[in-house]
């Protein structure tokens, strides 16, 4: 997923450089300060890494998603581990940085002879470390970030994909608009921060409506840098375009932020968003999460027994999970939860955990995990994983005690109708 | 004229709460001659200590635990200057910076571990959440709020340096410490009050901001940088020229957005870089002896 620029270093001018300089440069080894315990293959265990984004504000993703690839070993290792083996985790921070996350998978790979990488939150470490991967001939998982160039012109054969891509979610979210507006003609507005990850997810979801044949028209695209701390004139021009709906790419601590200034202003009387309302942030929302509005969501604890959700042990892991971590499992631990089952799979299938083995099993492989049977196809290892939309709730939820969504707006999006097709993947490629 | 209305009052919020971090920093950097990096953590933990007392409540709560996060913030200032800063003064600047830096990273953590990694959120009360309409634009009250926080804080310190015998200390200090402590003022006890009321500006500023805002970790990165341009153009140690700063900063922002979105961000720095060229010394500062 998205790309992250870390505090804007184009910090000129005499005194200003002089003073900020130090800052800048102090923050992008922030994290290098890796919580890796060291260990090796020797004596009876093996070792995975997961170089993410452990601090900053998208630190939650990388956090949770730590915690799904422990448990699943931690679940591995508790029935005899792999091949006679035990599993260990070694972990670093790259601080949404592609060099420090290159680095540190480096480090691993080199010190720690991890066999297989589970990967970052941020799409640009992630394109930094599939190449790395590839050259040491590890399997690398991506089970958060979920640009498709991972999968289309970044391809290598020690890749997969455990997330729905920046083409699926966008896809589903228009899917959903589709069926709700009908043939009627619907105004439609954008707003997502000026980097990759958000301009792309804004061109995937103008094309899916398109190739959707909705009947929209667009009234007004906002772009504000990233970070941008005052959003008053990005949400003013929004609101002054009166669009009936509004797709946002924002998410997590983003997504939270705009929807509380948006409330001040208003914005959710007339408007219908569309962003990624998962439990996190409605969580942080509480009663300020805006009722009507449209989420979308790539693997909801909450959703368990529904198709996607419905596999083997899911409602196990998620007390597991609840005990263990005190909070339920986002989508980021669940997803990287089946990332860790697929490559334990890739493991046994292929007797070794020798990578080029691995991968080679894997491919086209069907993996039974907590989701129910996931494929990563031969073509691109992209899983046949769907996509979750649904209509944030005014009640709160008696389970959960929080505000999800209605139950009955529930709408889950098929893999075959969002995937790209294994031709149009491969044209992606050269 | 709504459009413009709705770009003043949010530029002005902006501003104004970005006044608050950094005249704290600026009054401390002007009587003890430190950098503290550390300054946007102070200003993370008055947001996390805000989401911690308001709670799920909200109303009379809310302002009281205003006042609550900001008073813990200025103690836990107090503590950071007994124990590290108070030995920097008169150091290398680098060496300076490695040590604010040190204690950015440590409060970073900590904040991790006793609030975790997601968002929180604080509801402002009822009175001042809703919007008022005024010449077609309709705006949130609660920017008022910010606004009017900021100006009493710039009032505040503004009668504290020029009208009180404790200002004439600092702004002595400012001047020339060793003249001060010649004349038998307590400079340990001056520095140690200044350091204080500078982590109380930036732990308001964290609680007042938060029902604008998602808290959360990242927060202390993401100010601090602001507010050393703010300062540095302000002109180091001149909490009159922090405010300027702040609306400059402010203004080039949003005239950054209107006129090339995707320049945004430079239009801040080519703020900087003009008022440095033409006085590098800041708005109002003076020029270093």
């Amino acid at each position: 997923m998205p790309i992250r620029h870390h505090t804007p270093r184009r910090l000129a001018a005499g005194l200003a450089l002089l003073l900020l300089a130090p800052v800048a440069a102090a923050c992008s080894s922030t994290s290098s300060t890796a919580s890796s315990t060291a260990s090796s293959t020797s004596g009876g265990s093996v070792t995975v890494g997961e170089s993410t984004t452990l601090s900053s504000s998208i630190a939650e993703l990388g956090q949770t998603a730590l915690q799904g690839l422990e448990l699943a070993v931690a679940n591995i290792n508790a029935h005899g581990g792999l091949l006679g083996k035990k599993v260990k985790v070694v972990s670093a921070d790259d601080s949404a940085t592609p060099a420090t996350g290159a680095s540190n998978e480096r480090s691993m790979i080199l010190n720690d002879h991890v066999v297989a990488m589970f990967g970052p939150v941020v799409s640009s470490v992630a394109s930094a470390e599939e190449p790395i991967a590839a050259q040491y001939h590890i399997p690398i998982f991506f089970s958060v970030s979920n640009d498709i160039a991972l999968m289309t012109s970044g391809f290598t054969k020690y890749g997969f994909q455990l997330v729905p891509n920046t083409v699926m979610e966008p896809r589903a979210a228009a899917a959903y608009l589709a069926h709700e507006a009908g043939s009627t003609q619907i105004t439609v507005g954008t707003f997502a921060p000026n980097y990759s990850f958000g301009t792309s997810s804004v061109a995937g979801f103008i094309q899916a409506l398109k190739d959707l044949h909705v009947n929209y028209k667009l009234v007004s695209q906002q772009f504000p840098p990233l970070n941008a701390t005052n959003i008053a004139p990005y949400l003013s021009a929004l609101i002054a375009a009166h669009p009936e709906y509004v797709y946002n790419a924002q998410f997590g601590g983003d997504l939270v932020s705009f929807t509380q200034q948006a409330n001040q202003y208003g914005f959710f009387q007339h408007t219908k968003m569309i962003a990624m309302y998962s439990a996190q942030p409605l969580e942080a929302l509480g009663s300020s999460a805006p009722a009507g509005a449209i989420g979308f969501d790539r693997a909801p604890f909450w959703l368990a027994g529904q198709q996607g959700m419905d596999g083997p042990g899911i409602s196990a892991f998620i007390s597991q999970f609840k005990a263990k971590y005190g909070d339920y499992p986002s989508a980021w631990a669940i997803m990287t939860y089946t990332a860790a089952q697929s490559w334990a799979y890739g493991v046994k299938k292929a007797g070794t955990f020798n990578g080029t083995s691995v991968s080679n099993a894997l491919s086209g492989a069907t993996i039974s995990t907590i989701r129910g049977p996931i494929t990563l196809r031969a073509c691109d290892h992209q899983a046949n994983v769907p996509e979750y939309v649904g209509v944030v709730s005014s009640t709160v939820d008696p389970t959960y005690r929080l505000r999800l969504w209605d139950p009955s707006s529930v709408f889950i999006a098929q893999p075959k109708t969002i995937m790209l097709t294994c031709a149009q993947s491969l044209a992606l490629r050269s | 004229m709504a459009r413009f209305l709705i770009e003043v009052i949010g530029t002005l919020s902006d501003a104004g709460s970005l006044f608050m971090v950094a005249a704290g920093l600026t009054l401390i950097f002007g009587a003890m001659r430190v950098i503290n990096l550390a300054h946007g953590s102070l200003y993370m933990y008055g947001a996390f200590l805000m989401t911690t007392f308001v709670g799920a409540s909200s109303g009379l709560r809310f302002w009281w635990s205003i006042a609550l996060a900001a008073v813990i913030v200025a103690a836990l200032g107090a503590v950071m200057e007994l124990g590290i800063v108070r030995f920097l003064v008169g150091k290398e600047p680098l060496t300076q910076l490695v040590a604010t830096f040190a204690l950015f990273l440590i409060l970073a953590d900590t904040a991790l571990h006793l609030w975790g990694n997601g968002a929180r959120t604080v509801v402002a009360p009822s009175s001042v959440s809703g919007r008022f309409t005024i010449a077609g634009a309709v705006l949130p009250v609660y920017d008022l709020v910010i606004i009017g926080v900021a100006v009493a804080v710039g009032i505040g310190l503004w009668a504290l340096l020029r009208h009180t015998s404790v200002g004439w200390r600092i702004r002595a200090a400012v001047d020339d410490p060793e003249v001060l402590e010649s004349g038998g003022v307590n400079l340990r006890r001056l520095n140690l009050g200044v350091f204080a009321v500078g982590a109380l500006l930036a732990g308001i500023a964290g609680a007042v901001v938060t029902p604008q805002v998602s808290v959360a970790p990242g927060m202390d990165e993401s100010i601090i940088v602001t507010t050393l341009l703010v300062v540095v153009i302000g002109g180091l140690g001149s909490v009159t020229g922090t405010a300027l700063a702040a609306l400059v900063i402010g203004i080039a922002d949003t005239v950054g957005t209107l006129v090339a979105p995707t320049w945004a961000s430079t239009f801040m720095y080519l703020a900087v870089i003009l008022v440095l060229v033409v006085r590098p010394w800041g708005l109002l500062g003076t020029p270093e002896r």
